[in-house]
């Protein structure tokens, strides 16, 4: 793999390199009018003003902390209670024939309808806003979490199981010191798709009317037909869900549980 | 009279063969005894039971008909009184050498810096100085075996089940695990029971050969070794070994 970055580097450059310029060449004399699509100048001062608020562009100046942190704890607490409910469960249903017999069906059936139709149902239930969103990121994100931690519980190889007994385990320990960690590269991988839908989810929410928050400036930036500040927070939803996704996988790396078997 | 550390008496096993209805014995009316202290391999060709039977002494695994003992008690699933060495070494992959050395001594409740002690004495005694925070992905297959045997006496073991655990290695390699077993049972005299389908291994390691039918299995014949300790490689050349070999050769084609 890392042989080949240089060259990946270079033909990878290409595309947007050449999608740079047709936008810059298409915004130059109002080719394409600002109200449709701004320039990379305009885009960059107003990526520069959201955050630092130098240059007084308008309400949305210096404001990214107060709306970053209002999203970030939706998906934090929603993330958090799908990974509270999905985990255990998960790992339940994986090793226990019982608890995969009860859960199972039900758990499925509910996963065919997707997330997004829940809204409506969603809105009657918690309101606009804030609990609409937790619970929509939560429902999300569950799936992934309980599908795979389930998958990785099942899967994990008989003899490390025999291997964990003969040295002295018993039922509560063979699960805690073998079948979770033996679980984990395909729990990681489930979680990593929890909190990807979390984001998603999290705008979903956020569009339902939220004061703070970035799906709420996008909202906000559309009726004041302020078209590169829905850009500029779509610039920094897909920032912070690379750096919470760099941040989980580095986290579980750190543990150590990402180490495959030798046999792989 | 030295206690007897193992026995099974007229053990029968079967299992449902896919796709048909009849019953496949693997093990039919087996008996076998193993005294404290001794070293024991059990031989036999391939599909023969032998790695079955290893899984019903360990716990693993129970027989249809017939017990099992352990120091008089009946074997009730696995224990670290009998611990395993498998074929491959089924290491814990996200724990370091250390860590699964120390594994069992935490399961059993060790204080923590006499676990570390005691982990410390038997990663020098298999030779992995210096590779304590290793990963079992870092070593070589020998290497890991190394920690797999360190792993299980470290709990210091009535038996030790090893279930053709050098099969995978290099000549080279296997004989040096091999020089470093007997080493350790010099000192240690564990109870081994060994399963191996390479005769010259049975003859070099073992006080007493059992060796299986094929299927299924039970033992029909068994022979006291009796060359003495130490036996070099040298062994491996005189009269007297090759023709113990080729008379062990002759009942496992039959």
């Amino acid at each position: 793999m890392h042989e080949n970055n240089g060259r990946l580097g270079f033909t990878g450059l290409i595309l947007p390199v050449a999608l740079f310029t047709i936008w810059y060449i298409a915004t130059l004399d109002g080719g394409v009018p600002a109200y449709l699509l701004p320039s990379p100048l305009a885009l960059a001062l107003a990526v520069i003003d959201f955050t630092a608020g130098s240059e007084r562009l308008g309400p949305y100046s210096g404001t990214l902390l107060v709306h970053t942190i209002a999203s970030v704890q939706r998906v934090f607490t929603g993330f958090g209670l799908a990974a509270a409910i999905g985990l255990p469960l998960g790992f339940l249903t994986g090793r226990l024939a019982l608890a995969k017999s009860s859960l199972d069906p039900t758990v499925h059936l509910i996963r065919i309808v997707p997330g997004i139709g829940w809204l409506p149902l969603a809105m009657v239930w918690f309101g606009v806003g804030e609990k609409t969103t937790v619970f929509l990121i939560s429902l999300a994100a569950f799936f992934p979490i309980y599908v795979n931690a389930a998958q990785g519980a099942a899967s994990v190889s008989p003899l490390l199981i025999r291997a964990g007994r003969m040295l002295g385990a018993n039922n509560l320990t063979i699960f805690t010191t073998v079948i979770i960690p033996a679980a984990m590269p395909s729990t990681v991988a489930g979680l990593r798709l929890g909190l990807g839908l979390s984001w998603a989810y999290l705008v979903l929410g956020e569009l339902t009317g939220v004061t703070h928050g970035l799906g709420a400036v996008m909202m906000d930036a559309r009726m004041l037909g302020n078209v590169e500040m829905i850009l500029v927070a779509m610039i920094f939803i897909g920032l912070f869900g690379r750096i919470s996704d760099l941040i989980l996988v580095g986290s579980f790396r750190k543990l150590n549980l990402l180490k495959r078997g030798y046999e792989e | 009279m030295k206690r007897t550390d193992l026995s099974a008496n007229n053990i029968s096993k079967c299992f449902l063969q896919p796709g048909e209805d009849r019953l496949l014995y693997v093990l039919e009316d087996m008996d076998f005894e193993i005294k404290e202290g001794e070293f024991v391999t059990i031989l036999g060709p391939s599909g023969c039971g032998k790695s079955t039977f290893l899984n019903i002494l360990a716990g693993f695994e129970t027989a249809n008909q017939g017990q099992t003992f352990c120091c008089g008690e009946p074997i009730k699933g696995p224990s670290p009184e009998r611990a395993v060495v498998f074929q491959s070494p089924v290491l814990f992959p996200w724990m370091d050498v250390k860590s699964n050395i120390m594994y069992g001594l935490k399961q059993v409740g060790k204080k923590k810096g006499e676990a570390q002690k005691i982990t410390a004495e038997y990663i020098s005694a298999v030779g992995l100085e210096g590779f304590e925070n290793y990963y079992p992905c870092q070593l070589s297959g020998g290497m890991q075996q190394r920690v797999a045997l360190a792993r299980s006496l470290i709990l210091n073991p009535k038996v030790l089940l090893m279930d053709e655990p050098f099969a995978a290695l290099d000549a080279q390699t296997r004989y040096s695990m091999q020089q470093l077993l007997l080493r350790l049972w010099e000192s240690n005299r564990q109870t081994i029971v060994f399963i191996t389908h390479d005769v010259e291994e049975a003859l070099l390691l073992s006080d007493r050969i059992c060796i299986m039918s094929k299927r299924p299995g039970r033992i029909i014949e068994e022979i006291s070794v009796p060359f003495e300790w130490p036996r070099p490689i040298s062994l491996t050349g005189s009269g007297d070994f090759s023709q113990l070999k080729s008379h062990i050769l002759s009942i496992l084609l039959d």
